[in-house]
């Protein structure tokens, strides 16, 4: 009895081993297509990232010659240095953060505000302000540039910063109505004790937003924050419109100019400059892209780690 | 004040508490949004007599009459934007939703992996994105061969291997704009509690089953707020064919009045879209602070 007892042991115990030895050969097999798809599906999203670097390198020979695809003969550096001057870039470096400082920061106030209204409290007509919330989203900012550009030149704004800065401070701008949203969806998947334990604690409606609630939103905070930022960055359009001074622009908004180079240049007889003698070509102006994004991509991986760390924390659907 | 205080009902404190609150909004919504759009609704009713000053003529729906009447573009493209975004949109969600519970996984590298799905936003919407997609358009598209080898791709024989890289293409497009979505997803499936999922795996569920019965629910705020960014994002495009041709209307062409009649109609039919969208969504979401 004893010794069959054992033997069953035994033979279950191998037969279980014999089972976790298949499940490891299974375990490396899925384990490897897994990295497999997600390393193609990351060269994807990388593509367009690798291309403007690899080009930004190119010889003026590489451009033309197509069996360079991956790999610049010997890398320009030079290209970096003319895109430099050719931006002007610490001017325009200047312009625009303080244009996206600015609105972020409009942004996180206005929005949080709203957003947390918009969650937690009950009044007339809530549910039409929030439809309109969602209307000021889908309006497309081409839609309102006339009036809003008649409106802003009759308050002088046009050719400062005003236009781009102050709407933001109202919960306006650039995608003002997707971060109240944000805030709306954070707030609304947060419980309802702390709020009402610090009420009965005595605690007004303003300090349990200030010293509860905001801290508890710090990840929507964050999002918000990064998102804004670079938004803000990357737009070209609205600036464009109000600010047409050339000393005034913003950095992306030198781009279209550097494109108009491209084409403009070889017959250019005048020479202003030294940059003149140096025909501006294709790798010059990835270059400038690249720099134009290079402090987006550095406040991002500054953040990046905290971004992560409040998206682990609590997530867009509370606890 | 104290006293003051006494004579108010909670209901009203809360009302002029929730009234601060939106109060920098409400005057936001005046000024930047209500004001400008009754500027523009009028705008496309009437004709502009004299620029200085801004004098106008209200000429009734001629304006609109032309968009369906005369003009043989808008039509069409309005059509084809309208089927593009309804197709890339459930593109956009599903995809983003599989990478983001790829990523979400125990893995290598794991943050790395996450900054890369982000990067297409870092180029993302402005001129950057808009050069490196026009680069493409004389000699070949950028997109071509970056997800599957074009080699492979050939395997399938001349007839299917065009329809297949096309469609391969379409989503490359989109997956460049899914990066938000992707992070807000991310967001969302790091809030569902670990222990919801260690209790059905007690209970003998399979990861087919939990996906179903726990991660779906949870995360489906974060599927509306998608779904509309989405959209919206789609709608709004400074790329997307129809706002690229009301905008040249309007700014190349001058014809202000015929462009605010443009984006007028574009606008209502979109918006409807997204509000039946949402009407259909919310029924369904279910949020852990809702009450009954």
């Amino acid at each position: 009895m004893k010794i069959k007892l054992e033997k069953l042991l035994v033979e279950s115990l191998t037969a279980q081993r014999k089972d976790t030895g298949k499940r490891k050969a299974k375990g490396f097999v899925v384990r490897l297509l897994f990295y497999l798809v997600v390393c193609d599906l990351a060269f994807v999203f990388l593509y367009p990232f690798i291309t403007v670097i690899v080009d930004s390198l190119k010889t003026d020979s590489d451009i033309v010659n197509i069996t360079v695809k991956w790999l610049p003969s010997s890398p320009e550096w030079n290209n970096y240095v003319v895109a430099w001057k050719r931006l002007k870039y610490l001017q325009y470096f200047t312009n625009s953060m303080l244009v996206c400082g600015f609105s972020t920061l409009g942004h996180v106030f206005a929005c949080s505000f709203a957003g947390y209204a918009f969650a937690r409290y009950n009044f007339r007509f809530k549910n039409i302000l929030f439809g309109l919330v969602v209307l000021t989203m889908l309006v497309p900012a081409q839609v309102l540039i006339f009036p809003l550009y008649m409106q802003y030149s009759n308050w002088g704004w046009i050719n400062t910063y005003l236009p781009l800065i102050v709407p933001t401070f109202f919960g306006f701008g650039l995608s003002g109505g997707f971060f109240i949203f944000l805030f709306r969806q954070f707030f609304a998947g947060l419980p309802y004790e702390m709020e009402e334990a610090a009420r009965i604690d005595g605690c007004g409606a303003f300090k349990t937003f200030f010293r509860i609630m905001i801290p508890m939103a710090k990840s929507s905070v964050l999002v918000c924050c990064v998102l804004s930022i670079v938004w803000h960055w990357n737009d070209y359009f609205e600036p464009g419109v109000y600010v047409t001074n050339i000393d005034k622009m913003l950095l992306p908004s030198r781009l279209p100019v550097l494109y108009g180079l491209l084409n403009a240049e070889q017959f250019d007889t005048i020479h202003v400059n030294e940059l003149d003698d140096i025909i501006f070509n294709e790798a010059m102006l990835m270059a400038a892209t690249f720099l134009v994004i290079l402090p987006i991509l550095i406040i991002y991986s500054i953040l990046q780690k905290k971004f992560m760390e409040g998206v682990e924390r609590s997530g867009l659907t509370g606890i | 004040m104290k006293g003051r205080k006494l004579h108010m009902t909670i209901n009203r404190r809360r009302g002029i508490e929730a009234f601060i609150f939106l109060f920098p909004w409400l005057i936001g919504i005046c000024l930047f949004f209500i004001y400008p759009i009754f500027v523009s609704v009028r705008l496309s009713f009437s004709e502009i007599t004299k620029f200085k000053g801004f004098i106008m003529e209200w000429v009734g729906l001629s304006n609109y009459n032309y968009i369906f009447l005369y003009d043989t573009k808008f039509v069409p493209t309005f059509l084809q934007v309208m089927a593009d975004t309804l197709l890339n949109t459930p593109i956009s969600l599903v995809f983003s939703l599989l990478i983001a519970i790829l990523i979400n996984r125990p893995m290598k590298a794991r943050g790395f992996f996450r900054t890369v799905f982000f990067i297409p936003v870092l180029l993302g919407s402005g001129y950057v994105m808009k050069q490196l997609l026009g680069m493409g358009a004389d000699t070949t598209s950028i997109t071509q061969g970056i997800m599957v080898p074009e080699q492979m791709l050939d395997l399938l024989g001349p007839t299917f291997s065009p329809i297949v890289q096309s469609v391969l293409d379409r989503i490359t497009i989109v997956f460049w704009k899914s990066g938000v979505q992707i992070v807000l997803f991310l967001a969302g499936l790091q809030g569902i509690s670990s222990s919801l999922y260690e209790a059905a795996k007690v209970d003998g569920a399979t990861q087919w089953e939990m996906f179903w019965k726990i991660t779906l629910p949870l995360i489906s705020p974060v599927i509306l707020l998608n779904f509309v960014y989405t959209m919206v994002s789609f709608f709004t495009d400074s790329n997307n064919a129809l706002v690229d041709y009301i905008v040249t209307q309007i700014f190349t062409n001058q014809q202000f009045e015929y462009g605010a009649a443009m984006s007028w109609v574009y606008f209502i039919f979109s918006f409807t879209i997204c509000m039946v969208v949402i009407a259909i969504l919310r029924k369904r979401t279910y949020n852990m602070g809702d009450r009954a």
